[in-house]
């Protein structure tokens, strides 16, 4: 692997987040630069600094199952662009649920995107629990034990140049049981109905924009 | 009432679809993604804080979300790129988290989440030519998991871009009468 050609591509709209965490543990040991996908204007600077990379890595968090948004148009405009000549690719997806089949279509996504436009796809990590991490290193993970080496040998197989299987991933991060899954939900919802009470909102009440449409039938029936 | 939200951007299936189901007298409105000012979603996390289910990104957003807030059925047309929906669609369904109950709950085992008013059955028609196995299941899967994260009832199809009449007034059954 040539260190120069290496393009660590964050497409998280957070720059602090899960998902540039682990990029930036990849470049300790690949080197390489370090690239933030604009969440706005024209992606076609980025597509051809895609074309010139020897190695690529992408690293995204999970929205509604898979990659956002923007980052689907980022490989949609590559896409049209072509000119991709066997550069490898790596994906990592990272989610705040604690499994893999909930975040995985992102990297069967990208494979698939890799299969079609010449580029040579090299295997991914998916991470869970990502959204607890919220940025912090990986030695603070739940499942640190297991994922801190697994995501360790995922780098290695990069800086080697070399495939990186699925197993490793599946392997280091098994889903929580029976029991832990109600804790963990019964936690998370006191969590998130704290956060709603600290800004005065009920989390019974119902969405905003059905409320806005019930006052404004009320006023208008005045 | 049913809502279309649809990326025509290659081929005119969205119309098609609302013709289809306007013509057996069902109510429904469509929007065209791929014609509508809609940013992507900038994790700014109000809309399950401070601004509570509202969204603050003023854009042509503002306008689905009173539509699909209250639909029965919100369908979804895509064309299918990489075992996946196009950017135009995927922006739609990010920004869709603010009409998400962000509170958990535990099914099958699973945490999952749900949305603030239950009830709505949610489809997903994905239109590609010569899919391959890997596309078509990716596809089928996406919305298979979102399905399962949404708490929703709902079904996938998968139509080449002719759409011919036999399958389109199926799709337009099901969606009815689910
Ligand atoms: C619009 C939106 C949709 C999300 N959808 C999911 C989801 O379907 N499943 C999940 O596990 N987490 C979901 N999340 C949570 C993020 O994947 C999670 O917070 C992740 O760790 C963020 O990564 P980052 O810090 O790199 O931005 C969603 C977050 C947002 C803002």
């Amino acid at each position: 692997m040539n260190k120069s050609d290496v393009m660590l591509l964050c497409v998280s709209p957070r720059h602090k987040g899960t998902s540039a965490m682990l990029l930036e543990r990849i470049r300790v040991v690949t080197g390489g630069k370090l690239f933030f996908l604009p969440q706005k204007g024209n992606l076609d600077e980025l597509v051809v600094s895609m074309q010139e990379a020897g190695t690529i890595i992408i690293s995204g968090p999970c929205y509604i199952n898979t990659y956002p948004a923007r980052m689907l148009e980022l490989l949609e405009t590559a896409s049209l662009t072509g000119k991709f000549s066997g550069q490898k690719l790596y994906g990592i997806i990272n989610g705040g649920m604690p499994y893999i089949h909930t975040h995985q279509h992102g990297l069967i996504c990208l494979q698939l995107f890799a299969e079609q436009n010449h580029l040579l796809w090299q295997g991914g990590f998916v991470l869970g629990v990502g959204a607890m991490l919220d940025g912090k290193p990986l030695e603070k993970h739940m499942n640190r034990r297991t994922v801190v080496p697994a995501f360790n040998k995922f780098i290695q197989n990069i800086s080697e140049g070399i495939q990186s299987p699925d197993s490793l991933y599946i392997k280091a991060q098994s889903p929580p049981g029976k029991l832990t899954t109600r804790i963990f939900a019964k936690f998370l919802t006191f969590l998130v109905e704290k956060n709603l009470k600290k800004y005065g909102q009920d989390p019974e009440a119902p969405n905003y924009y059905l409320r806005k449409q019930d006052d404004g039938k009320q006023n208008g029936s005045r | 009432m049913i809502v279309i939200i649809s990326d025509d951007s290659r081929g005119n299936w969205g119309q098609t679809l609302e013709e289809a189901i306007l013509h057996i007298g069902v109510q429904v409105i469509r929007f065209s993604a791929d014609t509508l000012q809609i940013k992507p979603c900038t994790a700014c996390n109000c809309c399950s804080g401070k601004t509570f289910g509202r969204c603050i990104i003023q854009d042509d957003m503002q306008l689905l979300f009173p539509e699909i807030v209250v639909c029965h059925a919100l369908v979804l047309v895509s064309p299918v790129i990489f075992g996946n929906v196009s950017h135009h669609i995927k922006k739609v369904m990010d920004r869709m988290a603010a009409l998400g109950d962000p509170r958990y709950r535990v099914r099958d085992g699973e945490m999952v989440k749900g949305m603030s008013r239950q009830g709505m059955t949610y489809f997903m028609v994905g239109i590609g030519d010569d899919l391959n196995e890997a596309e078509h299941s990716a596809f089928l899967s996406l919305h298979q998991e979102n399905r399962k994260i949404m708490s929703v009832k709902g079904q996938t199809f998968i139509l080449d871009s002719r759409m011919d009449k036999v399958s389109l007034n199926n799709i337009v059954q099901e969606i009815i009468h689910e």
